[in-house]
């Protein structure tokens, strides 16, 4: 018999708070009413068939997935490449640069929404795919160098003079040897990466309007106008997709380590 | 001589840090070459400037005639073995191998004959399908060395290799080395700081101490006719005379030291002049000791019996000389019965002591 001590009662207290405004969603989408609200007496997976009739939803949908895909690339790409260069040269000035690195982690968003709302207006790049793909992955750059950074920490650089040793170009080291020990951390960095972009609200807010409309500006928009029960579906979809996610890697990680 | 590599002049500074002194160096094909010395003496710096891994500030090297010194690590066609072995850990003893194969472009049932070989030479057949990880640190040894070899490399560049091992283990693969070296033929360049695996392994050996290089001849002669302090005292234990030259005549002199005097070898110092200091180092178990009068020839001193350390086959013993420095004589156990305290005479054969370059002081 578990006795309820005051750390009990906390750590509960603290679960709750992380996990009941994520499961609010689930009874609201099922809402037969028009607007946000619990089910009282029947309930209707007619949201659920909303987000998949309305043609806006699919295309912000869509959009985001182009977006988010993009950004991924670029900045999994050029951080993987900027910290691998770093370690390999090992200087001060290396160190330095990370540090330059994470700034887009301290700039507020607004600073940057501003900054390139005036900047894309000036090339021609607002409310295009480029001009956002261009800002979320440098949002997702620091979370890239970071993870692979860490990964790269504890690489002894021996490793890569042994390959040149044994007859393999640069490249071959990099490919063959280099790579494969900062994987993991090059594919935690790409979905940090990816998860930026998804969930990027405010740039998109500033630098798009009709031709692009990722996803939370579609809710964004979806909350001001009109309060639809759609966006409670569109959560719930996001959690189980989220659960799964997490159970599967769960899953494999206990199967690698068994 | 077909694939002799020749270091000239080579000399490495990190600004205003000199790593290694413009050095020159020959080592012969198939030679078994170990570079001694503290660390900080330069050795590995030499083994990765031949490597490719340090480019040198000054000076070229050269195999068999042809310069390699631009050339990067893997135009080389050098094997090298790293300190903590280096091996690839996401791939199976077999793939480690086989790196250097593929590396070259050769694949399939060609490339496995020599993986298979080469494993076989390192008794690694059974492991081959183990990742590096899950190998002892003898076997992980054992791999570094067959992936070196396996492309034939005209020469092994070994950094340190059994410093991760444990006693027992250095010395079988002390063995294992100079069989392999035999089997393979090979030109071998071992770094180490241990005087014992330098003695036991190489044709030659390399003496170095704070970027230069301060002899290299084969161990007997090493060891028998050390040219400086240095090496004396790095390459076993030594008893060093210290005093001033008062005659020399044909490779001989007479040291005069405060508590002795005694006939020296002038080894390899030359131009003695007549009431130099100088200093001759004197191995301990040349030294015999006797309670009888000292012998005519006048290499002699006496002293007391101050430290009797006993080792199974030997016995070192300690001598507190008349001017308060000591004299380690090593003799056989059994030989002579000791107690502390009491006087005995120490004597030598005259060309037993030799003379070596004095020390220059640390930082100068």
């Amino acid at each position: 018999m578990q006795r309820f001590s005051f750390i009990h009662v906390l750590a509960w207290a603290t679960a709750c708070f992380l996990i009941l405004p994520i499961l609010v969603v689930i009874p609201i989408s099922v809402t037969p009413e028009r607007y946000l609200s619990l089910p009282t007496n029947s309930m209707s997976f007619g949201h659920y068939a909303n987000l998949v009739g309305d043609a806006r939803w699919s295309k912000s949908i869509l959009d985001s997935l182009i977006v988010a895909s993009g950004a991924t690339v670029l900045s999994t790409a050029l951080g993987t490449a900027f910290a691998v260069g770093a370690w390999r040269l090992g200087v001060p000035l290396a160190r330095r640069l990370r540090l330059l690195m994470l700034a887009p982690i301290i700039v507020p968003p607004i600073v940057h929404a501003i900054a390139f709302y005036r900047a894309w207006a000036v090339v021609g790049l607002l409310d295009s795919y480029l001009g956002l793909v261009l800002i979320h992955a440098m949002k997702g750059l620091p979370f890239v160098v970071l993870t692979v950074a860490a990964s790269l920490a504890n690489l002894d650089h021996r490793l890569e003079q042994a390959a040149r040793s044994l007859g393999a170009t640069p490249g071959q080291a990099m490919r063959w040897v280099v790579l494969p020990q900062v994987a993991t951390g090059v594919v935690s960095g790409a979905a940090f990466a990816f998860i930026t972009s998804w969930d990027e609200t405010i740039v998109a807010l500033f630098v798009t309007s009709r031709r692009v409309v990722t996803l939370p500006r579609r809710i964004w928009e979806g909350l001001a106008d009109n309060i639809d029960p759609a966006i409670a579906a569109l959560g719930t979809l996001m959690v189980l997709i989220t659960v799964a996610a997490v159970v599967i890697n769960t899953l494999r990680t206990q199967r690698r380590t068994a | 001589m077909k694939d002799s590599l020749i270091l000239a002049g080579i000399e490495k500074r990190y600004g205003d840090a000199v790593a290694l002194q413009a050095t020159d160096l020959e080592i012969k094909a198939g030679e078994f070459v170990t570079l001694l010395g503290p660390s900080g003496s330069g050795k590995t710096t030499i083994l990765m400037s031949i490597a490719g891994f340090v480019p040198p500030s000054a000076g070229r090297i050269l195999l068999d005639g042809q310069d390699v010194t631009g050339l990067p690590p893997e135009r080389r066609n050098f094997g090298v073995v790293f300190q903590g072995y280096a091996l690839f850990p996401h791939l199976t003893v077999n793939d480690n191998v086989g790196f250097p194969l593929r590396a070259r472009g050769i694949r399939g049932a060609d490339a496995q004959r020599k993986i298979d070989a080469v494993l076989d030479m390192a008794q690694l057949r059974a492991f081959a399908r183990r990742l590096p990880r899950q190998l002892s640190g003898g076997q992980q040894q054992r791999v570094a060395l067959a992936r070196a070899l396996v492309f034939e490399p005209e020469l092994l560049l070994l950094d340190e290799p059994l410093s991760a091992l444990d006693r027992a283990l250095r010395k079988d693969f002390q063995a294992e080395f100079k069989a392999i070296h035999r089997q393979v033929g090979t030109t071998f360049i071992y770094v180490t700081h241990d005087q014992e695996e330098a003695l036991t392994m190489s044709d030659r050996i390399v003496i170095l101490d704070r970027g230069r290089i301060l002899q290299s001849a084969p161990p007997s002669e090493l060891y028998e006719r050390p040219a400086t302090e240095f090496v004396a005292r790095f390459l076993g234990k030594s008893n060093f005379l210290r005093g001033r030259i008062t005659r020399v005549a044909d490779g001989m002199a007479d040291l005069q030291c405060p508590a002795l005097t005694s006939r020296v070898s002038v080894g390899r110092q030359d131009a003695l002049a007549i009431g130099a200091n100088a200093v001759a180092a004197l191995r301990p178990e040349k030294v015999k000791l006797q309670r009888s009068e000292a012998p005519a020839d006048g290499c002699s001193a006496t002293g007391q019996v101050a430290d009797i350390t006993y080792l199974g086959s030997v016995i070192d013993v300690t001598l507190a000389l008349a001017d308060g420095t000591t004299l380690a004589a090593t003799i056989p156990a059994g030989a002579l019965a000791l107690s502390e305290g009491e006087t005995l005479v120490a004597s030598w054969a005259p060309d037993a002591a030799i003379l070596v370059e004095p020390d220059v002081e640390r930082g100068a």
